[in-house]
């Protein structure tokens, strides 16, 4: 019986090739986009799932707010792991992880090579996280200082063999350490929160060890199984009162933590399951970039809505082209044949198509998984496919989308009356069914929805392109590691700054972008700080010509200047900053900070108020800010005047040769640094773009089969109207006013859903566009006349046939 | 009226060609009731296609009104067609998405009539049909002479100087067939031209003349008046 059932299926859909084709190219496009964002979701939901121990292993977080500013922070104070570990029994081990400025110069042969990837680390970590060692000790390997464990990748880089272990690596610190390397491991894998190829020992950071009050270090700890990690988190109240209470009273006069919270402060700490921090974790500093729940929702959305489109092509064409296949069920039936059979059949026929399909859709993901892993900024390889969980689900997509699709046409076809159908009373009822309506409906609601999406997402990213950010971050170039020049660095800057082409410099280690240095502080406005003056604000070294370098406003006072000798006590606000303290006019104002290890409080005048600039996301609001005089040479700006940017890099890198050969050039432009922090908005912008037109693909190819059939249908009609008079003009409005109307009604629908998820994605941004309304008009129109041109092809032929033709078969 | 001479139609498969109209000549005068009479296949539908301008003969010369047609374009033909040919087919060809009063109301929106005016004709005509009662109807819900009823009705709305008929009684019983009969009698009285293909020696003996056909030509004609 199942083979009838396949040769009757297979034979229908050689009849039928052009609704075949249509059925089975839209199914294989909609299983393609499904299989790639099933993929993109399941390796977003396995971060660091390879963790043996995972779901026992959680990040202290912090939440510091002080004087009115809010610090949400991924690292805590050093002595916390420690602490918590001695105390509280339920936490198995520890470990800190520890990476300041994100990069090391590392010795290869004869010359440096800057190296990202690289951490220091507790010898715990080995107990933590699940680091499989190729060689090594993982009980001795970073317990001593000057010991390094690298990756397979590294080990390979550097010494061309996985066989390192005893062999050193220069690092380009003040001391030119060599590191011993212990252990060589396995690469990390790419799906984990933090991805290091060399992990350093702890002991070679040079730290004020103990201090409770400075937030540094990244923590892990491990509890043990069993352990309710938000009735742990009920402890920190203990270990803020015995540990950092004492040292905050000797720094900043403040006496108990109900004082310090009556005054608007805030010290919190709590854990954080690492299962969570990929797609949960949004704080500072991240050790890799995390992602979004949100996105993965918003994928699996599309995924689904995409595949539902293409099973409603099936449903609307199948139900279509009943009329055809009606004749056949009544001679079934007639023969004996039950519903059930009939159903079974209709139902092989749709997984057969679903089937051929699916294998089209892995050909389709085959080439397009380099485009999208593009565009999405992943990794992923077909291969992922092949695991036997993913197998088995592929397996069970043209099964399930097979009766999902199939399910509505059978029950439809197969209820048929026999006599009925063969006495050629097929009915009406399928020309107008209110049901594929609905489905018509849905299909372009979803794709106005995803055109409106796609729309709002490029505006709000043309916005941020275009947006005042009271600074200028066009031509400018920055050199990065400076720092490295030693001695030389100001010979390099003024040398450079000779060079045609370069307009003014200024060393620039604090940049107004993320990933860029940083450095909070803790202030207050009188000579004794307590929980009521003390707040907490940036503070940036820069030199006299930053202010002016970066095209940054100064809107009270003056800039700093070498006319006057007290500058370096000079402090200069930005508008935050001076709107918290409140002062009427804040030029010539005190206040003090917290300098050196030991801790003194030195007051500083502000001289100036510069206009807010945008040092962070666009997401967030401007925090306060201070600038005071110093040299932070981690980097120099060049502000350039591009004629031959090419020529100039060049004769830059030539100066850096001449001046530290061994070291590498590395530079970058302050716009596409800018532009990187938006990097997750162009994504969900590229992907908007391409699903919605995949969508609108797939919705287009069911409507130009279900015109097709329409017209077939209305043959009749069109014959008699035209032998009454009726022009090609009035025929093909007839035959497209229906769709119009279709398109029209999920419009309606798509705009306030869409108006609803947009504002919600815009929320996330303290400075957003608003969503006007010609947004909703383009989408509405755009997909109106994509739906006219698709259906009107068909309409214009129906109307240009000779009526005669159509009114002979009586 | 209708002036035909030697007029030729053929039909191609892709191997075959078949001669539907053979060299036919014959003339049809205003007011005339004429039944074209033969056995299926012998080009009765195929002449009053030509003639109802629906379609285009392949050779001959067709006068209507005086005016060579053949030769016309599609827009030129369905221009004359609307403003002076009423159809009047065997399944009626009623569009059952709308109701009475909008299928009769049809062809003088094709022919550009206001609004207000094909109310007053519309009514007009149904009330002379006798269907009034039956205008906010669909096709479905009327017997078969009630349909055939407003497909009359729809064929004279426009007031067509010709009426073509195809077997207009085929798909009713006698006492609704000879009521149409009567119906087509009457409009004929009141000056509109007929011509009526038919298999039925009754409904033939309503007209003036029957033009009797085989293979594409005219074999006899008699003249009943």
């Amino acid at each position: 019986m199942f083979k009838n059932y396949i040769i009757v299926a297979w034979r229908n859909l050689l009849k039928n090739k052009t609704f075949s084709l249509l059925n089975i190219v839209g199914l294989a496009v909609g299983l393609a986009c499904f299989i790639l964002i099933t993929m993109y979701v399941m390796d977003e939901l396995s971060y660091d799932k390879h963790n043996e121990k995972a779901e026992r292993i959680y990040r202290i977080n912090s939440d510091i707010r002080f004087g009115g500013n809010d610090l949400r922070l991924a690292v805590c104070s050093d002595p916390m792991g420690a602490t918590l570990k001695k105390d509280y029994p339920q936490v198995e081990q520890f470990v800190r992880i520890y990476n300041s400025n994100g990069s090391k110069m590392l010795k290869k042969g004869t010359a440096f090579i800057e190296e990202t990837k690289v951490a220091h680390a507790d010898s715990t970590i080995f107990d933590v996280f699940t680091l499989p060692m190729i060689a090594g000790n993982p009980k001795t390997a970073l317990s001593e200082p000057n010991t390094v464990v690298i990756s397979k990748s590294a080990a390979e880089k550097y010494f061309g063999t996985v066989d390192a272990i005893g062999k050193g690596i220069e690092v380009n610190d003040e001391q030119h350490t060599v590191y011993k390397v212990t252990a060589v491991i396995k690469d990390m894998p790419q799906n984990a929160h933090f991805n290091y190829d060399f992990i350093f020992s702890m002991d070679n950071v040079e730290y004020g060890w103990g201090n409770f009050l400075s937030h540094n270090f990244q923590t892990y700890v491990l509890l043990q199984p069993g352990t309710d990690y938000k009735a742990f988190n009920k402890n920190f109240k203990q270990v803020i009162d015995k540990y950092i209470l004492p040292q905050a009273k000797q720094l900043m006069q403040i006496n108990s933590m109900e004082d310090f919270a009556r005054t608007g402060n805030k010290l919190e700490y709590s854990l954080m399951p690492m299962l969570d921090i990929h797609l949960y974790s949004d704080r500072f500093p991240e050790l890799g970039v995390n992602s979004s729940i949100q996105y993965v929702y918003i994928f699996s959305a599309v995924a689904l809505f995409i595949l539902l489109i293409a099973c409603v092509n099936f449903m609307n064409l199948s139900t279509a082209r009943s009329s055809n296949r009606a004749k056949e069920v009544g001679i079934r039936k007639v023969l004996g044949t039950g519903k059930k059979l009939l159903i079974g059949q209709f139902l092989t026929e749709s997984t057969l198509m679903v089937f051929i399909g699916l294998l089209i859709a892995i050909g389709l993901v085959w080439l397009s998984i380099g485009y999208f892993n593009n565009i999405a900024g992943k990794t992923l390889g077909i291969t992922m496919l092949l695991k036997p969980g993913y197998l088995l689900f592929l397996l069970l997509i043209p099964v399930v989308t097979g009766v999902l699709a199939g399910l509505y046409p059978a029950f439809f076809l197969s209820s048929f009356q026999p006599i009925a159908v063969l006495k050629g009373r097929t009915g009406k009822a399928f020309s107008r069914s209110n049901f594929r309506s609905a489905l018509v409906i849905f299909q372009f609601f979803t794709s106005i929805v995803l055109i409106i999406s796609t729309i709002v997402v490029f505006k709000q990213l043309n916005f941020i392109q275009n947006a005042k950010i009271g600074f200028n971050k066009d031509q400018m170039l920055i050199v990065n590691g400076t720092w490295a020049l030693n001695n030389n660095a100001d010979a390099f800057r003024n040398e450079v700054a000779k060079m045609s082409g370069v307009k003014a410099s200024s060393f620039a280690g604090y940049l107004p972008v993320s990933n860029s240095s940083r450095n909070d502080n803790t202030f207050s406005t009188e000579a004794v700080m307590n929980e009521k003056n003390g707040f907490n604000m940036q503070v940036w070294n820069v030199d006299y010509d930053y202010i002016p370098v970066m095209g940054m406003e100064v809107l009270k006072g003056r800039n700093f200047s070498k006319e006057y000798g007290s500058d370096s006590t000079a402090l200069i606000i930005n508008e935050t900053a001076a709107k918290m303290l409140g002062f009427d006019d804040p030029v010539g104002k005190k206040l003090y900070t917290l300098v050196g290890n030991d801790n003194e409080l030195v007051s500083y005048t502000i001289v100036a108020v510069v206009k807010n600039f945008n040092y962070e996301s666009l997401r967030k609001n401007v925090g306060p800010l201070s600038m005071r005089l110093g040299y932070n040479k981690w980097a120099t700006a060049f502000k350039v005047s591009a004629t031959d940017v090419t020529a100039l890099l060049k004769n830059i890198e030539t100066k850096w040769k001449s001046m530290a050969p061994d070291m590498p050039f590395s530079y970058q432009f302050l716009d596409d640094s800018f532009d990187n922090m938006y990097r997750a908005e162009q994504r969900i912008g590229k992907v908007a773009l391409s699903f919605a037109l995949l969508a609108i693909f797939i919705a287009c190819l069911g409507l130009f089969g279900l015109a097709a059939y329409m017209a077939e249908q209305r043959t009749k009609e069109i014959g008699v109207r035209k032998v009454l008079g009726a022009s090609v003009t009035s025929i093909t409005t007839l035959l497209s006013k229906d769709f119009v109307k279709l398109v029209c009604i999920a419009s309606l629908i798509a705009f306030p859903v869409a108006w609803w998820a947009m504002s919600t994605w815009l929320r996330d941004f303290a400075y957003r566009v608003s969503i006007s309304w010609w947004v909703f008009g383009l989408a509405g129109f755009v997909a109106l006349l994509i739906a006219v041109l698709t259906v009107s092809s068909h309409a214009i032929k129906a109307a240009l046939t000779n009526p005669v033709k159509s009114l002979r078969n009586e | 009226m209708i002036k035909i001479t030697n007029l030729e139609k053929y039909y191609r498969t892709e191997e075959v060609e078949t001669v539907a109209l053979n060299k036919l000549s014959f003339e049809v005068k205003e007011g005339e009731f004429v039944a074209v009479m033969g056995p299926s296949g012998c080009g009765k539908s195929t002449l009053l296609n030509i003639v109802g301008l629906l379609d285009d003969p392949d050779g001959g010369s067709f006068l209507f009104n005086g005016i060579e047609v053949a030769g016309f374009n599609e827009r030129k033909r369905a221009d004359l067609r609307k403003h002076n040919i009423g159809f009047v087919f065997q399944s009626f060809n009623l569009i059952d998405e709308l109701t009475v009063f909008e299928n009769v109301e049809l062809p003088l929106i094709y022919t550009g009539v206001k609004a207000a005016d094909r109310k007053v004709r519309v009514e007009e005509v149904l009330d002379k049909m006798q269907i009034m009662h039956r205008r906010n109807h669909y096709p479905q819900q009327l017997s078969g002479g009630q349909q055939q009823r407003v497909a009359v009705a729809r064929a004279v709305v426009n007031n067509p100087k010709l009426i073509l008929a195809d077997e207009p009684t085929g798909n009713l019983d006698s006492s609704n067939g000879n009521e149409v009969m009567q119906l087509l009698t009457d409009l004929n009285e009141q000056g509109t031209t007929i011509i009526m293909v038919t298999h039925s020696e009754h409904d033939a003996k309503y007209s003036h003349r029957i033009i009797r056909m085989l293979d594409g030509q005219t074999v006899t004609e008699n003249i009943l008046v």
